[in-house]
């Protein structure tokens, strides 16, 4: 039988890795060859699509559930070698909206499955914490159980002071919903408003909204416009003897008013879509890895896959996807990269374009404090 | 060993307490513990060639692997190069509609709408471009493929619709002879050019094939046109935050740009999808050979064929 003696086959070479000096030399290797990496040049952004963990259990005569088990064990790993080699976020397609199709007993063991990985994940000692990454949950938050969305929120309760990196959990989540949601919030913000009150109810509801897609900086930044706007008027009406003149206030008005409104259409460009989307302050995707040889997107970084990310297909399960598989990629990428560079390079102009291109990119959060300062 | 345990020495009380207090406890565990956690940075603060060296070898460790990947990767090229030629000579056309038939005759299903992506070379310039649309558009005639789009990023092919049009439909003369399938080319905003092609056919008919220019100004700028009017909408009270759904977008960058295609095509070593409209690619079945840097009619087949083998989960 195939299956079995793909079995055995599995566990024959689990147990030869398991033995302490091949584990310890190909833990040597490892890490001489990611030290190796970072000095070249490293994908900032990787995002993974980990397919094939059911049909990797089907095909090895194990439950479902195991498979998703090995997944995680299998997304550990990787995500280890990612911070090591110095990738600042990592995004991974976790559950889809369509994955709510799938049998009800299926989506509660994912669900409990997520439950425990989270809080392992984010646990004080664990991966995120020794690598400083915090995590991020992009996606439909009503769409989740109250249980759930606990464990989410202590996750990213205790793992919110890291900032080296970013693991981002795509968690009921698809590409054309984020993108959706990110035209919602521009037409809200273009929406006028009948009443002053009105208009501060609509953008903390838009604010409680996008904080539902749990992103950090931009709704913050958003949602405390308009409170420090109301405060400033407040103080001013109050009449405290510090605090601005008259004409200031009808400027601060005038600016929060029209800022919060954009009213000018023609300023929605590219990037104001992109800063809404829940991707918002991540650099931009570099490399997108799927397993178990499906060539296709199938709902996943559709706006942010468009335009250089390298998508590659890899012709394996994703819990047999390990160390093996992904630094090979990662060399490619960086062999790549590097004679692109180097072409760059030797064409000026372009040379000054990318740059200028990247520094944009870079500069984005201060791109950000522009606009909030407007 | 459970014997040995239990009679094991009781811990004198002053220790007991010692134990029980977790201040007391962390002092004298501190006593066992090696120095503070950020001894790396000092030892290599005090280190400095040991660092030096380290970083050396992992500079020339990287141009080994760098070497190492190039040489893999050119002897890959030679092989799928072969591997390439050989396929184009064992699946030629022949220019013959029934040959291309016979080919995928066995398949059991096609793409209803194939999408190509298309580079502009400055070598070949537009006649190129040209050419290799006239080229596709006659294979899927041939094939069956009612709907074909080509995205070429810089939009240079939206200028020479009828060229196009009369380019290709000379090619379907030369590959069926007098009565070739009508055709139809058009791009998004632009007038569609069928050149009588649709004379005879009934309102709603659509020709035999049609073959759609897109360019990048139908991917992320197409829907912040789409972000621009909604607002505008919204700003005359016509429409509120709750009416902009994914259906509504959907539907609106259907009738704006193309529908969802089925397959796509690059004809480049890798996937890069160079600004292809994102909105529509949702599903899209996203097939390349890797090495392959020419438009054939190989590509093309095994495409078909790698389509046809697919299963369809929508997630399920």
């Amino acid at each position: 039988m195939p299956s079995n003696g793909l079995r055995t086959s599995l566990r024959t070479r689990r147990w030869l890795f398991s033995l302490p000096p091949i584990e310890w030399l190909s833990l040597r290797i490892q890490e001489a060859l990611i030290g190796a990496l970072r000095q070249g040049p490293i994908p900032q952004h990787v995002a993974f699509v980990m397919d094939g963990n059911r049909r990797f259990a089907r095909q090895s005569h194990i439950e479902t559930t195991e498979g998703h088990n090995l997944g995680f064990e299998a997304l550990a790993k990787i995500l280890e070698i990612c911070y090591k080699a110095g990738v600042k976020v990592v995004t991974i397609y976790a559950f889809s909206i369509e994955n709510f199709k799938r049998s009800k007993y299926e989506v509660d063991a994912l669900m409990d499955i997520a439950k425990i990985k989270l809080s392992q994940l984010s646990q004080h000692g664990d991966l995120l914490d020794r690598y400083g990454a915090k995590i991020r949950i992009l996606g439909h938050r009503s769409l989740v159980n109250q249980d759930v969305l606990e464990a989410i929120d202590r996750a990213m309760e205790l793992t919110k002071h890291n900032d080296k990196a970013i693991l981002n959990v795509c968690f009921p989540y698809t590409s054309r919903d984020e993108i959706t949601s990110a035209v919602q919030s521009i037409v809200a913000l273009a929406t006028p408003s009948k009443s002053k009150g009105r208009h501060l109810e609509t953008l903390t509801e838009e604010a409680v909204e996008t904080s539902d897609c749990l992103l950090e900086s931009h709704p913050q930044s958003r949602s405390e416009s308009p409170s420090s706007n109301t405060t400033m008027a407040s103080t001013v009406v109050s009449g405290s003897p510090n605090s601005a003149p008259l004409p200031l206030r009808e400027h601060i008005d005038f600016a929060g008013v029209h800022h919060k409104e954009m009213l000018d259409l023609e300023s929605i460009s590219e990037r104001t879509i992109t800063d809404h989307l829940f991707t918002a302050d991540n650099p931009p995707l570099d490399l997108l890895i799927r397993t178990s040889g499906v060539e296709r997107l199938s709902d996943f970084m559709l706006w942010q896959a468009h335009q250089d990310t390298d998508i590659e297909f890899v012709d394996c399960m994703w819990p047999e996807f390990d160390v093996w598989h992904f630094l090979p990629i990662l060399l490619g990428w960086g062999l790549k990269r590097k004679r692109f560079l180097r072409e760059v390079k030797l064409d000026e102009e372009r040379t000054h374009s990318r740059g200028a291109n990247l520094s944009r990119d870079w500069g984005h959060n201060d791109y950000v404090q522009e606009k909030k300062g407007l | 060993m459970s014997t040995r345990r239990l009679v094991g020495p009781p811990i004198a009380t002053a220790r007991k307490q010692e134990f029980e207090d977790p201040k007391a406890r962390a002092a004298y565990v501190k006593k066992f513990l090696p120095a503070k956690d950020d001894e790396p940075s000092t030892r290599s603060r005090s280190r400095p060639v040991r660092t030096f060296l380290r970083l050396c070898l992992y500079k020339f460790l990287l141009w080994v692997l760098f070497s190492i990947t190039s040489v893999y990767y050119r002897t890959r090229y030679v092989k799928n190069f072969i591997l390439n030629r050989w396929f184009s000579i064992l699946y030629y056309h022949h220019k013959t509609p029934e040959l291309i038939q016979k080919d995928v005759k066995q398949l059991d299903r096609l793409p209803q709408h194939l999408s190509v992506i298309l580079e502009f070379e400055k070598e070949g310039g537009v006649e190129q471009l040209i050419d290799h649309v006239a080229e596709i558009s006659c294979w899927c005639a041939c094939a069956g493929i009612p709907t074909l789009s080509v995205y070429e990023p810089t939009g240079a092919l939206k200028k020479y619709i009828s060229t196009s049009h009369r380019i290709t439909t000379q090619r379907l003369h030369s590959y069926f002879g007098k009565k070739r399938p009508t055709l139809r080319v058009l791009a998004p905003h632009l007038p569609s050019y069928a050149n009588g092609d649709t004379e005879g056919l009934a309102d709603g008919e659509s020709p035999d094939l049609e073959v759609i220019f897109i360019s990048e100004e139908d991917g992320r700028e197409s829907m912040v046109d789409l972000t621009k009017t909604l607002c505008e909408m919204a700003i005359r009270g016509k429409m509120t935050k709750e009416d902009v759904t994914v259906e509504l977008i959907d539907a609106e960058l259907e009738s704006l740009t193309i529908p969802e295609p089925d397959l796509l095509i690059l004809f480049s070593p890798c996937v890069k999808l160079l600004g292809y409209p994102p909105w529509q690619i949702r599903l899209t079945e996203i097939f390349h050979l890797p090495d392959n840097d020419s438009v054939g009619y190989q590509v093309f087949l095994r495409a078909l064929y790698n389509y046809a083998k697919c299963e369809m989960r929508f997630g399920r």
